[in-house]
């Protein structure tokens, strides 16, 4: 700018109470644009029409970068121990007034509080970013379909909105509710080359120039990521939701030879009914549960009386199920179809002292 | 201020000298600016327009001079907006306005805008095409003034 000045008045009034209700404008005019406007006078000399006159003045419009990243959803991603092709999903939006490229960075925060609260504790592998193909395939939906990115998007139009989805693999063995942090980081960068990354952009500083001027417009995204550097950023994360399974066993005598079933106790030939609970204090259902448990060698297994699926209450086993399971000396074995986060199942069977 | 400002655009654009003519006119474009001073008081800065993206705020200002012998008639001033540039408004200088490209003409506040269905709805700000000023009274020698309008980036 050369110079400016001030203009006071009724004009300068009637601007200030309008500025508020500038309109905004996601993109506008494209970049490079030159605004012509032409004034005429149309007069008369003494009662005889004069010549028109005319005055014109011209700008051109500069660039404005202007981008944003955002998570789609506001829930965490759950995920399970060792799984592969975790989707987090993110939206980049070209609010520029140029079609650009923008390079994308999928980080991992190291410890902190992730998105959605947790401590960021491990991190996830093979990361890969996917562009949702708008076509085909399930769409806003990660799938077989959609591109996988090489480091960047190409050529987004001016106004435009794209969902990419940020792709990884989990680690086995991790304890439930872990949770590891994901960034994405969007950059502009010079578009105009289909398949090929522009060049970096820079802002124009110094003296302006009468002609196309870069002016980054993005605001500030994660930490670290500062308003007007021509990059956006937002966070997302996994949390593990896994089963976590408790075993206890418990047995009480039936009843003995002599006694019966009043006050039995446990001289050979009594009965002795065992129960294998199993309780899930996970965030995920636990499913073919396979429970094994070997007979003692002092004890018969009684065919026929394994019960599968029964409850427990308050911590105590009742001793209740329907008949199911298999006895393979001297194992006796059944499997639970699931657990769910939360509950608890068991295994019931009796045997006879020797 | 009036003189003082006058002077400012004159440097401001020293390619758009007068023309010899009966009657002198001079358009000038700048981009209208808030900036906040440490008492947190608003001043309204026009800049010349180096910096403008979409959305900027634009102050189109018309001098116009009679620099001929006789007085001048039956003057008008039109200016059609550019494709890019929505308008905003006028400041007091209270113009004739078109919604329909300078088919007619009127107070804003008097137009109409057909709709797809037949009905009419009253103008808005943003369907003005073409702005005009027409003076009711001959301007005399070296008689001279400004006009103002103000306009969006589109």
């Amino acid at each position: 700018m050369t110079s400016k000045l001030t203009y006071m008045g009724a004009i300068g009034l009637a601007a200030l109470s309008s500025v508020a209700a500038t309109p905004a404008f996601a993109a506008g005019t494209t970049a490079g644009t030159t605004i012509t406007n032409t004034a005429t006078v149309d007069y008369q000399v003494g009662g005889v029409a004069q010549g028109q006159q005319s005055a014109s003045n011209n700008f051109t419009v500069d660039r404005k970068i202007n981008l944003l990243v955002e998570e789609v959803g506001t829930v965490t991603t759950s995920v399970v121990p060792g799984q592969t092709n975790a989707v987090t999903t993110f939206q980049l939006t070209n609010s520029s007034n140029e079609v650009l490229d923008f390079a994308l960075v999928a980080s991992q925060i190291t410890g902190g509080t992730a998105a959605h609260g947790g401590t960021d504790t491990f991190n996830a592998n093979n990361f890969r970013i996917y562009r949702d193909n708008t076509v085909t395939g399930t769409i806003g939906s990660w799938d077989a379909g959609d591109t996988l990115l090489t480091g960047y998007v190409d050529e987004l139009t001016v106004d435009t909105a794209i969902r990419l989805f940020v792709v990884a693999d989990i680690p086995a063995a991790l304890a439930n509710n872990a949770v590891a942090g994901v960034t994405l980081r969007a950059t502009a960068r010079e578009g105009g080359l289909a398949g090929t990354q522009g060049t970096a952009i820079t802002e124009t500083t110094g003296a302006n120039t009468a002609g196309k001027d870069t002016v980054f417009a993005d605001i500030a995204g994660v930490a670290g990521d500062v308003a007007r550097d021509g990059s956006h950023s937002d966070n997302d994360d996994y949390t593990v939701q896994t089963a976590t399974l408790t075993v206890t066993k418990s047995s009480r005598v039936i009843s003995d030879p002599f006694n019966n079933t009043t006050n039995p106790k446990l001289i050979p030939g009594a009965v002795v009914e065992y129960c294998i609970a199993v309780a899930n204090t996970g965030g995920a259902a636990a499913t073919s549960v396979v429970i094994n448990d070997p007979v003692p060698g002092q004890l018969t297994f009684n065919a026929g009386t394994i019960l599968l699926g029964g409850t427990v209450t308050s911590g105590t086993c009742d001793f209740n199920g329907t008949a199911g399971g298999s006895y393979a000396a001297p194992n006796v074995s059944g499997t639970i179809a699931s657990i769910a986060a939360g509950a608890a199942s068991t295994l019931v069977f009796r045997a006879t002292v020797n | 201020m009036r003189t003082a400002l006058f002077l400012l655009l004159a440097m401001l654009a020293p390619g758009q000298a007068f023309a010899a003519n009966q009657v002198a006119l001079d358009n000038a474009v700048f981009v209208e600016r808030v900036s906040t001073d440490a008492q947190g008081k608003q001043r309204i800065i026009l800049e010349e327009p180096k910096v403008v993206v979409p959305g900027d705020r634009l102050v189109f200002v018309l001098n116009y001079r009679n620099a001929g012998a006789q007085p001048a008639d039956k003057f008008v001033i039109t200016n059609p907006l550019p494709a890019a540039v929505r308008f905003a408004d006028a400041g007091d200088t209270r113009p004739m306005v078109s919604v329909d490209g300078g088919k007619q003409w009127g107070l804003l506040a008097d137009l109409s805008v057909p709709m797809t269905d037949g009905t009419h709805r009253a103008a808005q700000p943003a369907d003005v095409t073409h702005v005009r000023w027409a003076f009711q009274k001959p301007i005399p020698v070296g008689g001279s003034g400004k006009l103002i309008f103000r306009g969006v980036v589109k």
